[in-house]
C-alpha cells in the first residue's frame, strides 16, 4: 500500500510534467475518439442509406410499359396485387401509381401520373430520382385526394404557359381523345386540373410530367381498379433480395420486377469501400495510441532511473517499486484518456467534420446526396467504447511502465543511480 | 553460511580478498583488488584517495549497492555475496544508512516525508514514522524546514535532510559517499561534525577527497589503483 501510495503521489511531482504527459497521451486518445466516431457515424449512415436509398423493387403488367393509353402497354397490374405485396414481409411500404400519356407538340409528349399525395413522386422509370422540387407553388398534399389539381414540371409549365404568378388558379387541359404515335385515344371527357405548383426535376424528360392525385387520375382515365406501376421499399437493402424472390414466387406471372442493379453496387462498393476507410483509420489510431502511451511510460520510467537507484538504496523491495510506478502508469493513462475525452468533447465533433465531413456521400451516385448529406455526421462515443479505449490505453502504459521499470530495478541500486 | 560471527574478530564490517572489475567494451577494469579490511562497531573512519582510485567502489561492496567479483563482503555478521535480493533489500533497509555526494533525495516528497521514507519500508506505524522523523530533522537543525521539498532547500541543508534520512530506521552502519563534495567548505566542515556525532553511537566510514576532513577521522584507509595502503590513524 505503501507504494501504491508513493505511486499515486507522483503524478503531483510537477504540474508542468502531469500536463506535458497527460498532453502526449490525450493526444492519440483523442484521435482515436474521432476517428471511432467517424467510423460510428459512417456505420450509422450507411445502416440508414441501407434503409432509405434505393432498396425499391418496381412491379408492372408483364410485358408492358403500364400507361393507361400507350398503344401495347396498356395492361396494368390487378388491383389485389396491392395487397397481396403488403403483406411480403420485409416490406417497408407500398406505393401505386398510375399513368397515361398525353401528347404536347409535334412528336414530344408528357407524362401523366397518378399518386396518393403521400407517396414519393418519382420521375424515372425505375425511381432513383427521388422527388421532385417544388420551384413555385406547393406540392400535393392529402387534402388534395379527389381534387382536380397538379403539380407539373417546368417544362409542361412553359408549354401550357402558365407564370408563378398564376399558381393556384391557372388550368391545364389534358385532351384524352388526342392521339400520337404511341398514344391511343380515349373516349373520355377532357380534364381540367389547377395548377398549384411547378417543379423543377434537373432533366428534360423529368420536367415533361403532371401528378395529380390517384383517384382524380381513376375518375378522369375511367381506371376503376388496376395499377400502373407499384413501387415496393424493403426495410433494408440487406433484405431486398429476399423481398424480390417473394414478390417473384407470388407475382411472376403477371408482373416484370425490376431491380436496382444500384443497391447491389452500393453494397458492395461504397459501403464496403467507407466502412474499410474508417476501420482503417480506427485501426492506424489504436495502433498510434498504444505506441505513444507505452513509449511515453517507457521515458517517463527510464527518465527516474536514478530515483528508482535511490529508492532500492534506502529500501525498497523491487516489487514495491514496480508497483509505484504501475500505479502512476495506470493513474497518468487515466488523466490523459480523460483530458483526451475532454478534447473530443469540445473539438471533436468540428475535426470530424472536418476529417470527414461528407460521411458516405462522395461514395454515392450525385442523385443520393441529397438523402447522404441529410444524415449529418454526429460524432459520439458510448461510456463502453470509452471503457475499451482507455483498457487498451492502460495496457499499453502497463506495458510501457513495466518494461522499463523492470530493465531498471533489475540492476543493483548504484548501477541503477548511475543508469542515467 | 551467511553468518560470519568470527570474521574480523567481532568487527561490524570484514572485507576478505576482495575484488571488483568492471567491463568497459573489451577492457577489464580492476576497481578494487585483494581487499582485506576490518571495521569496528563504532567510530568514523574516512576512505581518501584519487579520483578513480576504486574508494567509492569499495563503499558501495560495503553497503550492499554492489556486488564484488571475487572476496567476501560481511557485515553485521552477514556475508552480503550469498544474500538473495530480498534479503539484500532488508539488509539496505535495516543495517545501513546511505548518503550519497548528490543528496539523492526523492523530488517530490517534502523534508519530513524523506526521512519517514525508509521507515515506510521498513513496516514503521505511521505515528511512530513521523514522531522519529521529526526528532531526527530537529538534530540535524532542520524543523524549520521540516516541509519543505528538496529544491526548496540549500544544498547543505538537502545533505542534512539525506543524513537525517540515513539514520531513520536507526541502522549499525552510515556510509556517505563524498557527502561535501557538492558544499562549500563551511558546509562540509559542519556536515563532518555531524557525521562525526553520528559516529559516537554507530559505524560511519565516509569516501572523500579532502585530507582536512579526513584528519576528522578515528582512522583513514588511503586507496589507490584499488588497493589499500598504508593506513594512517
Amino acid at each position: 500500500m505503501t507504494m501504491l501510495r508513493i505511486g499515486a503521489r507522483n503524478l503531483w511531482r510537477g504540474k508542468l510534467r502531469l500536463l506535458l504527459v497527460a498532453a502526449l497521451i490525450g493526444a492519440p486518445f483523442f484521435l482515436l475518439l474521432v476517428m471511432q466516431s467517424i467510423g460510428d457515424a459512417v456505420q450509422r449512415q450507411t445502416e440508414s442509406l441501407k434503409q432509405n436509398v434505393n432498396n425499391t423493387l418496381q412491379l408492372r403488367a408483364r410485358g408492358s410499359m403500364g400507361h393507361v393509353n400507350m398503344v401495347g402497354n396498356q395492361a396494368i397490374l390487378p388491383q389485389d396485387a396491392l395487397a397481396k405485396v403488403k403483406g411480403v414481409p420485409h416490406v417497408a411500404r407500398v406505393e401505386p401509381y398510375l399513368l397515361a400519356m398525353t401528347p404536347t407538340e409535334g412528336h414530344n409528349f408528357a407524362m401523366v401520373i397518378g399518386v396518393d399525395p403521400k407517396d414519393t413522386r418519382r420521375l424515372e422509370s425505375h425511381g432513383e430520382a427521388g422527388s421532385p422540387k417544388i420551384l413555385f407553388g406547393r406540392d400535393l398534399a392529402e387534402g388534395d385526394l379527389g381534387k382536380p389539381v397538379a403539380i407539373v414540371g417546368q417544362g409542361v409549365a412553359k408549354w401550357a404557359g402558365i407564370e408563378p404568378q398564376d399558381l393556384g388558379s391557372a388550368r391545364l387541359t389534358l385532351d384524352l381523345k388526342r392521339t400520337h404515335p404511341v398514344i391511343f385515344a380515349l373516349d373520355r371527357p377532357p380534364l381540367t386540373l389547377t395548377v398549384v405548383g411547378v417543379y423543377a426535376s434537373g432533366y428534360v424528360f423529368g420536367d415533361m410530367q403532371v401528378f395529380m392525385p390517384i383517384d382524380t387520375f381513376r375518375q378522369a382515365y375511367g381506371v376503376a381498379d388496376g395499377i400502373s406501376w407499384l413501387f415496393v421499399r424493403a426495410d433494408s437493402a440487406d433484405h431486398l433480395p429476399a423481398v424480390e424472390r417473394q414478390l417473384r414466387a407470388m407475382l411472376g406471372s403477371v408482373a416484370d420486377i425490376i431491380s436496382p442493379t444500384t443497391v447491389a453496387e452500393f453494397q458492395s462498393t461504397a459501403t464496403a469501400a467507407v466502412q474499410r476507410l474508417a476501420n482503417g483509420g480506427i485501426a492506424l489510431s489504436a495502433a498510434l495510441m498504444v505506441v505513444v502511451v507505452f513509449f511515453v511510460m517507457l521515458l517517463v520510467v527510464r527518465e527516474r532511473a536514478r530515483e528508482i537507484g535511490t529508492l532500492k538504496a534506502i529500501g525498497a523491495s523491487d516489487a514495491g517499486i514496480v508497483a509505484a510506478f504501475l500505479t502512476e502508469a495506470v493513474l497518468l493513462c487515466a488523466i490523459g484518456a480523460l483530458a483526451g475525452a475532454s478534447l473530443f468533447a469540445l473539438w471533436g465533433g468540428p475535426l470530424a467534420q472536418l476529417v470527414f465531413g461528407l460521411g458516405v456521400s462522395p461514395f454515392l451516385p450525385a442523385h443520393y446526396s441529397t438523402l447522404a448529406n441529410s444524415l449529418a455526421l454526429s460524432p459520439q462515443f458510448g461510456a463502453a467504447t470509452l471503457a475499451v479505449l482507455v483498457g487498451a490505453g492502460v495496457f499499453a502504459a502497463l506495458g510501457g511502465s513495466a518494461w522499463g521499470v523492470r530493465q531498471i530495478v533489475r540492476l543493483s541500486p548504484m548501477e541503477a543511480i548511475r543508469h542515467e | 553460511m551467511n553468518e560470519v560471527r568470527s570474521a574480523g574478530g567481532g568487527a561490524l564490517i570484514a572485507l576478505r580478498d576482495v575484488g571488483k572489475a568492471y567491463r568497459r567494451g573489451e577492457q577489464v577494469v580492476h576497481a578494487l583488488d585483494g581487499i582485506d579490511l576490518a571495521l569496528p562497531e563504532r567510530g568514523m573512519v574516512a576512505i581518501v584517495g584519487p579520483s578513480g582510485s576504486g574508494k567509492s567502489s569499495l563503499l558501495h561492496l560495503i553497503g550492499a549497492m554492489d556486488r564484488p567479483t571475487s572476496g567476501t563482503v560481511a557485515v553485521a555478521g552477514q556475508v552480503l555475496g550469498t544474500l538473495p535480493e530480498s534479503a539484500l533489500t532488508a539488509f539496505r533497509r535495516d543495517t545501513v544508512g546511505f548518503v550519497f555526494q548528490s543528496f539523492n533525495l526523492i523530488p517530490n516528497l517534502n523534508a519530513l516525508e524523506n526521512v519517514m521514507l525508509p521507515m515506510e519500508f521498513a513496516g514503521v506505524a505511521a505515528d511512530e514514522r513521523k514522531r522519529r522523523a521529526t526528532r531526527l530533522l530537529a538534530q540535524v537543525e532542520l524543523s524549520a524546514r521540516a516541509t519543505h521539498r528538496p529544491r526548496e532547500l540549500s544544498g547543505g541543508e538537502q545533505q542534512r535532510v539525506a543524513i537525517a534520512r540515513a539514520l531513520a530506521n536507526d541502522p549499525r552502519l552510515v556510509l556517505a559517499d563524498e557527502p561535501t563534495g557538492n558544499l562549500d567548505s563551511k558546509t562540509g566542515r559542519l556536515i563532518y561534525a555531524l557525521l562525526k556525532k553520528i559516529a559516537e553511537e554507530r559505524a560511519v566510514v565516509v569516501v572523500t577527497h579532502a585530507q582536512s576532513l579526513a584528519a576528522l577521522a578515528d582512522r583513514v584507509l588511503h586507496i589507490a589503483d584499488g588497493r589499500l595502503q598504508d593506513e594512517a590513524a
